[in-house]
């Protein structure tokens, strides 16, 4: 199936914190669309449609926000689209806009996911308003607890995770949670909240929001030739799986392995450890992160953990993992996809800072949502064809 | 016959206004209505960014009213515990004067016949103001201001507000689901068998997630009440509105015996926090019979017979 090649030219997002009281909702979205037009050097006119996207609605209880978040978006008279995939919207809401590209659709489409976490209660909305929630920590626990039987993984791999992503957040200027003093030590001395993930080992609650321009190729090729690298969409798949059925395996998913071989097959990766140069994955909790690796088939079963124990995820290892500090550092739920998806561009930009890979080419970024049963995921590439 | 059960979803978000609404609340505790300037409009209540252009607007806040013109209306014969009257009145989208929106308020008419397209009213503002849009009461019928109590300066911006939301949803019950809760209330669990792959789940479903064929009252099969845990969570609970939880509890996955359901995240029966592990053999507790003689589901509870050991039980999730 042929499609027309989309670019990533401009990228915003907010100042990410527990509590954004100084800004509206229209306020925080408005802050990383801004940012993300000056980046791509575009007005409010130059965009052709928005893709909103954020998580269940019972989060601020704000209903039908894409109309509510209208004039904050520049977006009368223009096509609005909501997506709703839970956890992985802010993926999913990357992926529709590129789509709106690659078919012609659309030549230039912001992208925008959001959260503000403080307006409400992530336990009660995840527990549909009822008491005794499981919240995302309790729903998780027993993949986790599967997973580090499975493959025998030691238990320090997943405070290993959290000093790491903490410590790369230490050099995200925009990332919530900056501890300085975070150590191996501190992690596992923390609060056990649902065994085996402590309190060190689990997400923030953030208020922020992210924003992505896409636009056709030639906004791509201006773009480069003003000296302003745009990211390419290599390639983007979504899955999603009920979240019970008989055999169902939550740990190594069939969701998660068909949307990760849809996207290397559609970029022609066969030995994704080896082409691709960093990732960045939706690891609310510590474990998650050898588990995604294991799940995508970036690495073997039972071979993400060594890794992670190896430092090769660090920021200067041989597979950086959550470059920006992750989810781990900032979870503005709706937005955590976005932000996923907009670090990998960045990376391959060459426009991450002091969090940037050297030399990155080829990136990943995955967002997963509910029952760690919807996937999202794109590989943006520095060309349109880099394995020419 | 569809049956249905209500329920009630409470929530006090809570609202940052932002530099412009702020200041419009702000105003409502002085009892002030706010516009904001859009080149040759006033839009009220103001807003951050021009509706039509999408740019920032100047903070240029300009009073409006408090008279205004009604062009617009509906009668709410009804009102529910969440409009702002609890008498029938008018939503009415009110031009003040000197704005060039519509402006959506109450409007307190007393009865329908008092309602007319291009009707005068004025604001009726409470007492007591904290910046909130029901510091005004409602409008009434008239074209001359009444008199405001307290109409000095705010002490303070307002920034911030409260919005206490409430939904009350009518979910429907499927017959399968039906026939779930009857056979609970009599401490029977029932079970669904797939008549085409033969697979067996929890009754309640309502088609086989692998085969896609419906299930039937046919294909009920009652399921045994013993069974193994595998897998658990001991859940640190949050504080919220509406939680029922203040220690960590448990809930676990229990695997029933010759079948391959498993029950997921559920709750036990005296069975410390610290105890809780795979392997420990569980029989399911009913309430005793309530008034009308039904019984639910409590949870698990120890048999006291030895643990499985099976190391592959705690990879048995679903
Ligand atoms: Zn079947």
């Amino acid at each position: 199936m042929s499609k027309n090649p989309c670019a990533i030219i401009g990228i915003g997002q907010t100042q990410h914190k527990s509590r954004r009281w100084d800004v509206s909702l229209g306020g925080l979205v408005r802050e990383a669309a801004s940012r993300a037009l000056e980046d791509a050097r575009l007005t409010w006119a130059d965009v052709d449609a928005v893709v909103l996207g954020k998580a269940p609605d019972l989060f601020e209880g704000v209903m039908k926000p894409e109309l509510y978040l209208t004039d904050a978006l520049g977006a009368a008279g223009k096509p609005m689209f909501r997506v709703h995939t839970a956890g992985s919207v802010g993926g999913t809401t990357g992926i529709v806009a590129a789509h709106l590209v690659e078919t012609g659709i659309h030549r230039t489409v912001l992208a925008v996911a959001y959260q503000k976490q403080s307006e409400g209660n992530a336990q009660f909305a995840l527990g549909s308003g009822k008491g005794a929630s499981l919240g995302a920590g309790g729903a998780f626990a027993p993949y986790m607890r599967s997973y580090i039987h499975r493959t025998g993984a030691p238990l320090d791999v997943g405070p290993m995770v959290a000093v790491k992503d903490r410590q790369n957040a230490l050099k995200n200027p925009y990332a919530h949670l900056k501890l300085a003093d975070i150590s191996l030590e501190k992690v596992k001395a923390s609060q056990m909240m649902w065994d085996p993930i402590r309190y060190l080992e689990s997400c923030p609650s953030s208020d922020g929001a992210c924003a992505v321009v896409l636009t056709d190729e030639a906004g791509g090729l201006a773009a480069a030739a003003d000296g302003r690298p745009p990211a390419w969409v290599l390639a983007s798949a979504v899955r999603s799986e009920p979240s019970s059925f008989p055999g169902r395996d939550a740990v190594w998913s069939a969701g998660a392995a068909d949307c990760a071989a849809d996207v290397y097959r559609q970029a022609g990766i066969t030995r994704p450890r080896e082409q691709i140069d960093c990732a960045e994955l939706y690891v609310p909790f510590s474990w998650y992160e050898p588990m995604w690796l294991e799940a995508h088939h970036i690495v073997g079963h039972g071979e993400g953990w060594k890794l992670t124990e190896r430092g090769d995820t660090a920021l200067g290892g041989a597979f950086p993992v959550n470059m920006s500090g992750g989810v781990l550092s900032t979870n503005p739920i709706g937005a955590s996809g976005l932000l996923r998806f907009a670090e990998a561009a960045l990376q391959v930009r060459g426009m991450a800072g002091e969090h940037q890979v050297d030399g990155a080419r080829v990136a990943l970024a995955q967002a997963y949502g509910a029952s760690a049963q919807y996937f999202s995921m794109w590989l943006v590439g520095s060309s349109p064809d880099p394995f020419a | 016959m569809t049956t249905y059960v209500e329920s009630t979803v409470r929530f006090p978000y809570k609202r940052s206004l932002g530099p412009v609404i702020g200041q419009f609340m702000t105003g409502l505790t002085e009892a002030r209505l706010l516009g904001i300037r859009a080149d040759d409009r006033v839009i009220v209540p103001p807003v951050e960014w021009d509706p039509e252009t999408g740019e920032q607007l100047a903070h240029e806040f300009v009073e409006v009213g408090p008279a205004g013109t009604v062009r617009s209306w509906c009668w709410v014969e009804k009102p529910t515990t969440q409009h702002p009257l609890d008498r029938p009145f008018a939503f009415a989208l009110i031009e003040l004067d000197g704005a060039s929106t519509g402006f959506l308020h109450a409007v307190d008419a007393g009865r329908r016949e008092a309602m007319t397209t291009g009707m005068r009213v004025v604001p009726r503002w409470r007492t007591e103001r904290r910046g909130h849009i029901t510091d005004v009461e409602a409008f009434v019928p008239g074209d001359q201001p009444l008199p405001v109590e307290r109409a000095e300066p705010a002490g303070e911006p307002v920034t911030m507000m409260t919005y206490d939301a409430e939904v009350h949803y009518l979910t429907p019950v499927t017959e399968n689901e039906t026939r779930v809760g009857q056979a609970a209330a009599e401490g029977r669990f029932l079970g669904l068998r797939c008549p085409r792959c033969a697979r067996l789940y929890v009754g309640g479903k309502n088609d086989c997630p692998i085969c896609a064929v419906a299930l039937t009252p046919q294909d009920e099969v009652d399921l045994p009440q013993r069974g193994t845990i595998t897998n658990y969570v001991i859940i640190t609970p949050v504080q919220y509105p509406g939680q029922t939880e203040t220690e960590p509890f448990a809930r676990v996955h229990v695997l029933l015996d010759g079948v391959d359901v498993v029950l997921m995240f559920q709750p036990v029966v005296d069975l410390a926090n610290d105890d809780v592990r795979p392997g420990v053999r569980v029989s399911a507790v009913w309430t005793p019979p309530d008034g009308t003689g039904r019984r639910a589901l409590a949870g698990w509870r120890p048999t006291g017979e030895p643990d499985v050991d099976d190391p592959a039980l705690v990879n048995r999730i679903h």
